[in-house]
């Protein structure tokens, strides 16, 4: 059983749906979430790739947990959505409070995207 | 020292990511009661997380390249893991935000020189706030 891919997907849902329902900071509508989301994927080629490469694995996982599809240095294609999930829950609480009353707006309007994709700036 | 690979990475994370804090002004240190409010929810999850698949034996960690250190049965090199990444990721996202909002040039001068640009020479939205962010402490 691919328990890995399971528990990745169900934390991806859990994370989008604790954000949507109940954090509800907005950052899904950040261009500043998904341009440092980018950036950190790709800082996780490296990182990832150097505690999972198969010629000396410090993180070592079990074949019959996953999917079985490793990219960029031996990594399993789960570990992104690992890291999503981290990284969002991190994120989705850090933009959540910062909207008490000494900082300024959470969401400044020329951090959201804009309908039809039409930006500010 | 082999022993310390996966912490090194951790530290190598940390070290790469601290500039973003001064340069261009990312501010998550700065705020920690913030910062640990973001962190501690996460941390305890996937803790939780790690925790189930270590004992299901969905993961284990080489001997050689990790400390031994535990915490239950999760490697202390895990729950650094834990706290450095999301980390990186509230730097990137306030650096980017930052740069987003009041351009690279006041970003990069309120980050070195600790101010920002006068009102005007900003491009963009944000007209509330800076004021009250550079005051802000937490």
């Amino acid at each position: 059983m691919p328990w890995y891919s399971v528990m990745t997907l169900i934390a991806i849902a859990l994370v989008v749906a604790l954000e949507l329902l109940v954090i509800r900071s907005g950052i899904f509508r950040m261009r500043a979430f998904w341009i440092a989301l980018g950036i950190c994927a790709l800082f996780q080629i490296p990182v990832d790739g150097w505690l999972t490469k198969l010629s000396s694995t410090i993180v070592i996982y079990n074949p019959d947990v996953f999917a079985g599809v490793r990219i960029f240095f031996d990594s399993p294609i789960e570990d992104w959505g690992f890291g999503f999930a981290l990284m969002t829950l991190a994120l989705a609480l850090w933009v959540r409070q910062g909207r008490g009353g000494d900082e300024s707006p959470a969401v400044p309007d020329s951090a959201l995207v804009t309908g039809g994709g039409a930006e500010r700036d | 020292m082999q022993r310390f690979q996966y912490l090194i990475v951790m530290a190598l994370c940390v070290a790469v990511t601290l500039p973003l804090e001064f340069i261009l002004n990312a501010r998550v240190y700065r705020r920690p009661r913030r910062m640990f409010g973001a962190l501690l929810p996460t941390v305890a999850a996937f803790v939780v997380w790690d925790m189930f698949a270590i004992r299901l034996g969905h993961w284990t960690f080489s001997p050689d390249y990790t400390t031994g250190w535990k915490v239950g049965n999760i490697p202390v090199e895990e729950i650094t893991f834990f706290v450095v990444i999301p980390l990186c990721a509230l730097l990137s996202f306030e650096a980017v935000s930052n740069i987003l909002r009041d351009g690279w040039l006041a970003t990069l001068r309120a980050g070195v020189l600790g101010r920002l640009m006068p009102a005007g020479r900003r491009s963009g939205g944000g007209t509330t706030g800076d004021s009250a962010r550079s005051e802000e402490l937490v």
